[in-house]
């Protein structure tokens, strides 16, 4: 196995005129690491992916690739293998050229070339179809296709731009776990963009989520989940997400409807608009005498081993809560709703700047 | 789903299939009776085609060889000088053509243009007042050309930036489809003074030249849309693949593109093959085409001479009818099936 390389970006910029695609983006992927970009669309993360494969020009920063600047480097010469959204297979070449077409152009003997198109099919299992052409395969085999592609070579940088996106659920699911066994046995430094976060969660070593061209938040899928840097990450990872009520300050507590929830070690000026976050899994339902907020049953949907309640809040919005799958309830029922002291988040409504405790109000 | 699917023919039942049958003979019958025509009307004798019509060989008239005699034995210089001369001339135009405009659409495609509108503007000036003060005030071109040059550099550089209005990669396009929309007798004059000027009149040179030109426009229009219909993320992969923008081109763009450039052959080539109006101009005796000689057939003394006339055609569209048969299992669809998405 050739040795992982580690990706420095420093404060790249993208402008496209006058549009600011991606805005001084900086991270460091350790070698051999799973590195996820998440964000919404438009978000600027396949931008960021695409300027690290030469695809897009650089307009401001550094890109250094395993202590080498390629900032300005041609996309052939970063050593770089990616993986598109749309697979990109040559549909006039066969199955096996498709895998080879990297060995072909470095000018590999015919026999070196069989023996990795061999070697790089049977670890995706596609042993069997190197006849055939592209139009001949299922999505699946397809997305394995443009895998064996990427690994033949045995690049410094594997780039995947949401290659399961265009798989049906199942295979999705089964797909990400090959894959992220895949990278784990190759031990090849992987960036990979996505949207949904169940994919960054369960795949990434680390995540970093954009939004609007801006880096968020870098950290573990456990970090950006318990830990989130401010109310956009909140909202973006989990599933459900989490909810969101909002309030004024006034005495260091906010009025929500019937309730004062207290702003625990926050010292926050009064008449400021707080929100407070909390995830469907860390509340409960109770009685509304001993509750954190009250609410009216919306619907309740049995999943198979949790109920999911999903309640309308003091503002009309919707808040969800993970609830036993035992749990009978009715349509309209008034309940309280106990939040888990410890697992509250406080956000500034009007910038979305998280709040801690120790912090400054 | 589609709201109706028609059912195939083997499916139908015997009387459905029955009346499709007599519909589809009957429009072949009206679409190669032309042909039929022609071809017989090559065989007749003079009085067979003046004293009215007649359909059969053997049965109607008796077929005569005159008129191919005629062509192929007594006149046989001007018919080979012609035929030789419209061979030469299509594939040397159509080959010049969809070479040059399958790379410029390939450069509009996948590169971007931004000319100053200024400069094209500086440009036009310039090249106008060399050319008024060589002409019309008798200086030397040379010296015309280089002060033309000259202003053009400093004007550019002197305006910098502060024009800075450009056209796009659509209005190159656009500019370039705008040529086809004269029509050519507008400017045949001018072309048959130019070609005069540089001695190239009745040369297959000249009439190489002129259509390679006219049929720039539909080659590049019509390899623009086709180029723009390969997915860029291909092109995108083999560079990352480690592909210069040759072998991209050469491995992916140009294999994929055979449909496309077979079509737009074809389409060229019986374009330039069928040419009259600029031939008519550009040759007078050695470097007359097919449709030339077809229309002399009309101008002779002796009348229309239909029967000769006739066996000119059928030579002429022969070749026609290979090319497209050659090229036609280019022209399939279907041939990025499988390249994008599941």
């Amino acid at each position: 196995m050739m040795e992982a390389k580690r990706v420095e970006i420093r404060s790249m910029d993208k402008h496209y005129g006058a549009f600011h695609a991606v805005k001084d983006l900086t991270l460091t992927v350790e070698p051999g690491e799973f590195l996820v970009l998440l964000g919404p669309s438009g978000c600027g993360k396949s931008t960021a992916l695409r300027m690290i494969a030469g695809l897009e020009e650089i307009t401001g920063g550094a890109l250094i690739l395993g202590g080498r600047d390629v900032t300005h480097v041609l996309p052939k010469y970063r050593d770089i293998a990616m993986v598109f959204q749309s697979y990109a297979l040559y549909p006039h070449k066969t199955v096996a050229e498709n895998i080879g077409f990297p060995l072909k152009i470095a000018g590999a003997s015919v026999a070196d070339q069989q023996a990795a198109v061999l070697d790089a099919a049977t670890q995706v299992h596609l042993e069997q179809l190197l006849d055939r052409y592209p139009r001949e395969l299922s999505g699946g085999q397809r997305q394995r296709v443009a895998l064996a592609r990427a690994i033949i070579r045995r690049p410094a940088l594997f780039l995947m731009d949401e290659p399961l996106s265009n798989l049906d659920a199942k295979l999705r699911g089964a797909m990400r776990a090959e894959l992220k066994r895949m990278q784990k046995d190759l031990g090849v430094t992987t960036i990979y963009v996505t949207h949904d976060q169940i994919e960054a969660m369960t795949l990434a070593h680390r995540v970093a989520i954009m939004r609007d061209g801006v880096l968020q938040q870098l950290g573990t899928p456990k970090e950006v989940y318990r830990d989130p840097a401010n109310i956009f990450v909140a909202g973006f990872m989990g599933s459900p997400p989490m909810n969101f009520v909002t309030g004024t300050a006034l005495r260091q507590a906010i009025r929500v409807g019937d309730h004062d929830v207290p702003l625990a070690g926050l010292s926050v000026r009064d008449g400021r608009e707080i929100s407070v976050g909390f995830r469907p899994e860390d509340a409960a339902l109770c009685d509304p005498a001993e509750a954190t907020l009250t609410a009216e049953v919306f619907i309740a949907e049995m999943t198979g081993d949790e109920t999911l309640v999903t309640l309308v809040g003091p503002h009309e919005d919707h808040l969800i809560v993970r609830a036993d799958p035992d749990l009978q309830i009715d349509d309209g029922e008034r309940v309280g709703i106990r939040v888990d002291p410890d697992r509250r988040y406080y956000f500034d409504a009007e910038t979305g700047a998280r709040l801690r405790p120790d912090g400054t109000g | 789903m589609s709201l109706f699917t028609p059912r195939r023919i083997g499916q139908m039942s015997p009387g459905g299939s029955l009346i499709t049958y007599l519909l589809l003979l009957a429009w072949a019958a009206f679409v190669i009776f032309p042909i039929y025509w022609l071809v017989i009307t090559s065989f007749k004798s003079i009085s067979d085609v003046n004293a009215g019509p007649v359909y059969l060989p053997f049965i109607d008239f008796q077929p005569s060889l005159h008129a191919w005699k005629d062509l192929l034995i007594e006149d046989w210089d001007d018919t080979r000088r012609a035929y030789v001369n419209s061979i030469i001339i299509a594939l040397c135009s159509t080959g010049l053509s969809v070479l040059v405009g399958s790379m410029a659409a390939y450069a509009l495609v996948r590169v971007t243009y931004a000319p100053r509108f200024s400069t094209i503007l500086l440009f036009v000036l310039s090249l106008g007042g060399a050319l008024a003060a060589s002409l019309a005030y008798g200086v030397d071109w040379r010296l015309a050309g280089a002060v033309a040059v000259a202003i053009f550099v400093l004007a550019v550089r002197g305006l910098g930036n502060r024009f800075a209005a450009t056209l796009g990669n659509g209005d190159i396009l656009f500019w370039m489809i705008s040529q086809r929309i004269l029509a050519p007798v507008v400017v045949v004059v001018p072309i048959y003074m130019m070609f005069q000027s540089v001695g190239l009149l009745d040369t297959r040179t000249a009439i190489i030249v002129t259509y390679a030109v006219i049929n720039l426009p539909i080659v590049v229009w019509l390899m623009f849309d086709f180029f723009n219909s390969i997915p860029r993320d291909l092109e995108e992969s083999a560079q990352l693949d480690g592909a210069t923008m040759f072998t991209v081109f050469r491995e992916v763009v140009l294999p994929l593109s055979k449909p496309g450039l077979a079509a737009t052959t074809l389409l060229v080539m019986i374009l330039a093959w069928n040419e009259y109006l600029l031939a008519l101009f550009l040759s007078t005796a050695d470097a007359q085409t097919m449709p030339i000689l077809v229309a002399a057939m009309n101008a002779g003394e002796r009348g229309i001479l239909w029967w000769t006339m006739s066996a000119v055609i059928v030579v002429m569209i022969l070749p026609v009818l290979v090319l497209a048969i050659v090229l036609q299992r280019f022209i399939s669809k279907g041939i990025l099936v499988g390249a994008v998405k599941g």
